[in-house]
């Protein structure tokens, strides 16, 4: 330790960078002030020469000037004033930016080194470009930044033409989780002119695509893609695909699908099971009361529960199954039947039925006495502060017997 | 060999760990230094509004352990049920208050006990009850006390999504925070686990349970904290979690697939380091299944906190943290230097042993040595002091890149007073505060290896509706 030669240079160095990166931090914290003022004051003037413009007035000098020195601020002036305008006006804007040669300017960006221009370029082309730009956008599609993809996504989206869907479902079975996603909200957002392209892909039996083009198409509600998703929910290879064209099925809603959905329903796996309880509950048709009032015992705690809540839903039979299952002798069953009617509303609206003569107070007191000698009484104790006097006799009566039993 | 020369020697080892610990810290930073600018890049084009809309994101279910809270929880909960995003579901744990943490619950939610059934999948201490509200997004769940991790364990049973989001009851979280830090999970089906970055409320003006305004604290102590937590979460965390070795997601902001918390296991409730503990056994159980996953850090979600502004509080809060490390690292030692956990083995586990469970010790050895050696005459005294101003030079050097960060990414103090504050604090934190903090947990240590399991508590201030730090 005696060598002290080498000790002061280092103190030297190390003050040195600390200088500097004190230096660096006001002077990024400068830049980024600087610069987002002249980013303003440069907006502002893009605002008003655009201004002009719908103003019906010739295109100003000062726009070409500024479409050459900084696209991206013109651009990002231009998209902000193509949000909010519609019909002759946003044509207009849009016939600009391809007079200014922005959206030549953003196709030559497409094959930019740096992942963030042609990020930017796909951003811009997807509010300022039209059908042409299609082609050049699709090949960012197969870029190597999954940003960049999921950007041309939105971009190709935007543009909404049948052309486009049809790349987008062709990138429904892209590797990456991320990019997948944007498309298939993108689908979603393009409507009734992804649902062709998507009946296709879901027949296609690549698993992962096919899946994510049946679940598309539920959220949609194509009805057209109907038997498509029918064969896919009897004979798709993998579970993903089964449950995502069973639930697409429910959301869909047609009656017709009930036997499907019902052979569903005893499907080998239980991600299938459950969202044909929950397609069951979307259509309501009561000929599926007695599957369901099974599904509710199902060794799956997820099936039994979107089976309990199905039940639920279907007005009075399927609470009278519910009370079967109350009455029966599997507890989990019984708690789960027990937490949908409180879900539901059904217990308090029971409660309210107990002084009835009629065959619905019959009912109601059969529920209770259910509910009792199952043990779930929480929801009726509580039920019994709002109860006007014999109703409450009659339920604490109820809750008494029960106790004693 | 004299004393004098077994004082050499201890130099030189001081002097040679210095140099490979400040080497890795510099590694680690270079790492979340192009990270951090990656994501700010990618920020701009994530198209974050439209995934508010989008039918693809997994509900959550955010889980809140409650003890003795009656005076914040039910802000706390009307902000997190005010939380952005898609579909999400409150699930409050009463854990046995001795206050009328549950009475204000039920009197502000309008609950009532619920036949609602918890699938128990972890063991808990004895459940009370389910309550149920008219708004169907918040249950809470009322049960014998079984300490935090047993009630984020209660928690997780309650929860009816797939995704869950642990927090602390006294947490602030910004309104888009959970769709930031759900958002990796969303877009990614191999991310298993998210942490956010948890910043320091004190001096912040607080209204409603927002942060309506950004501010440095007024006392010291709370300011080299929030300098502390920059380095910590921005150039610690995002380094960690750029090689897939995340050992740590704070406890008081968290996301993870229910899925893969139940079947590590849950919370540990034997250990005053759960969130740490919990993180590394995900590790270990996803890999030990072959699993391919990430546990992943963003810079983005801010859940804000209030730190101790007292030295006895903050010294109990570090003890704590530190048996906690020692604790983690001493029942997953098996992973210690083990290629089947990956990085996770080879670097993360070795790191925090070597230099964050040894550093401290170390750090007072040299010290003293330092100290003896000058006194006995053994060391040269122009380098010994040049030595120390290198010391000192890279702390402050590393505390001020982690503020540049701060400002590359977040900009989230946008006084100038503010940001000329925390450039100058984290140069002072080095004079005297690091010392302080290397004697805690020297002392936590000791206190470990006397089995001392204690929690010690943390006592909030709390904020006043537009006054910063006011006292409750």
């Amino acid at each position: 330790m005696e060598s002290t030669g080498f000790v002061w240079p280092a103190v030297l160095v190390i003050a040195g960078l600390n200088v500097l990166m004190m230096g660096m931090t006001v002077v990024l914290r400068m830049v980024r002030s600087v610069g987002g003022r002249r980013r303003q004051a440069l907006l502002k003037e893009a605002d008003a020469l655009l201004e002009e413009v719908l103003a019906g007035e010739s295109v100003p000098e000062g726009l070409n000037a500024l479409a050459t020195r900084d696209p991206d601020v013109l651009s990002e002036a231009m998209i902000r004033h193509l949000s909010l305008l519609r019909g002759a006006q946003r044509e207009r804007l849009v016939e600009l930016a391809a007079g200014l040669r922005l959206v030549d300017y953003y196709v030559g960006e497409i094959s930019a080194r740096s992942r963030w221009r042609r990020a930017r370029a796909a951003e811009n082309l997807g509010y300022l470009g039209g059908p042409e730009v299609v082609g050049p956008l699709s090949g960012l599609l197969s870029d190597g930044d999954e940003t960049v993809r999921a950007v041309a996504a939105r971009a190709l989206a935007r543009i909404g033409t049948p052309e486009a869907a049809r790349i987008l479902v062709r990138s429904l079975g892209d590797p990456s989780d991320l990019t997948r996603l944007r498309v298939a909200e993108n689908l979603e957002r393009l409507g009734p002119l992804a649902v062709e392209p998507l009946i296709e892909r879901l027949r296609s039996g690549e698993e992962r695509a096919s899946a994510m083009a049946a679940r598309i198409l539920g959220n949609l509600r194509a009805r057209e893609a109907a038997p498509a998703l029918l064969q896919a929910a009897r004979d798709g290879e993998g579970v993903d695909l089964r449950a995502q064209a069973v639930l697409a099925l429910g959301r869909i809603g047609d009656p017709e699908y009930v036997p499907t959905l019902l052979a569903a329903a005893r499907d080998q796996e239980w991600p299938v099971r459950a969202q044909a309880a929950n397609a069951l509950r979307m259509i309501g048709d009561v000929s599926a009361i007695p599957q369901l009032e099974r599904m509710v015992s199902d060794r799956e705690w997820w099936v039994r529960v979107n089976a309990a809540r199905a039940l639920a839903s279907l007005g009075p039979a399927g609470e009278k199954a519910l009370v079967r299952v109350l009455e029966g002798e599997d507890r989990f069953a019984r708690d789960r039947a027990a937490a949908a009617l409180e879900s539901g509303g059904v217990t308090e609206r029971i409660v309210r039925d107990l002084t009835r003569s009629d065959e619905r107070g019959r009912e109601a007191r059969r529920v209770v006495r259910a509910m009792v000698a199952a043990g779930a009484t929480r929801r009726l104790r509580r039920l019994l502060d709002d109860l006007p006097g014999d109703g409450r006799r009659e339920l604490e009566s109820m809750l008494r017997t029960g106790e004693e039993g | 060999m004299s004393f004098g020369e077994f004082l050499l020697v201890v130099n030189y080892f001081v002097l040679g760990y210095f140099l490979l610990i400040n080497g890795v810290y510099a590694l680690l930073y270079v790492i979340s230094f192009f990270e951090i600018a990656d994501y700010t890049r990618r920020e701009v084009f994530s198209g974050f509004s439209e995934l508010f809309a989008s039918s693809y994101a997994p509900p959550v279910s955010v889980i809140v352990p409650a003890y003795n809270e009656e005076a914040t929880i039910a802000e706390s909960v009307r902000s997190l049920l005010s939380l952005r995003y898609p579909l999400h579901e409150v699930v409050v744990v009463n854990d046995g208050s001795s206050d009328g943490t549950l009475e204000v619950l039920g009197k502000s939610f309008d609950l009532w006990e619920s036949d609602r059934p918890v699938r128990m999948q972890l063991e808990t201490a004895p459940i009370r009850g389910v309550y149920a509200s008219s708004d169907e997004r918040l249950v809470v769940v009322d049960k014998e006390n079984g300490g935090k991790a047993d009630a984020l364990n209660a928690g997780i049973c309650a929860a009816g999504y797939p995704l869950v989001c642990c927090v602390d009851a006294d947490i602030i979280l910004e309104e888009d925070a959970l769709l930031r830090a759900a958002r990796p999970a969303i877009e990614y089906s191999d991310v298993a686990a998210v942490g956010g970055i948890v910043r320091v409320a004190n001096g912040c003006e607080v209204d409603s349970g927002r942060v309506i305004e950004v501010r440095t604290p007024r006392e010291a102590l709370p300011t080299l904290q929030v300098v502390e937590y920059l380095r910590a979460f921005l150039a610690g965390r995002t380094g960690w979690s750029r090689l897939n070795a995340l050992l740590i997601i704070s406890g008081a902001f968290g996301i993870f697939r229910r899925s893969d918390l139940i079947s590590a296991g849950g919370y540990s409730d034997d250990t005053v380091g759960e969130d740490m503990e919990l993180v590394t056994r995900m590790h270990r159980v996803l890999h030990e299944g072959r699993r391919k996953y990430r546990v992943v850090f963003v810079p983005d979600p801010v859940a804000w906190t209030e730190v101790p502004s007292t030295l006895r509080v903050l010294r109990r809060q570090r003890d704590r943290w530190h048996r906690g490390l020692i604790d983690t690292l001493v029942r997953h030692r098996r992973m210690l230097f083990n290629p089947r956990y990956g990085t996770v083995g080879l670097l993360a586990m070795p790191y925090y042993f070597l230099f964050e469970l040894l550093g401290p010790v170390v750090e007072l050895l040299g010290y003293a040595a330092f100290i003896v050696g000058l006194l006995l005459g053994v060391l040269n005294v122009p380098f010994a002091l040049a030595f120390f101003a290198v010391a000192v030079g890279l702390g402050s050097l590393l505390s001020v890149a982690a503020v540049f960060m701060e400002e590359m990414r977040l900009r989230r103090y946008p006084r100038w007073t503010d940001f000329l504050k925390l450039v100058l604090y984290g140069v002072l934190e080095n004079f005297g505060y690091r010392q302080l903090n290397t004697l805690w947990r020297v002392a936590a240590i000791v206190s470990y290896l006397r089995r001392n399991t204690d929690w010690g508590s943390m006592e909030r201030r709390g904020f006043g509706p537009g006054e910063p730090g006011k006292g409750r």
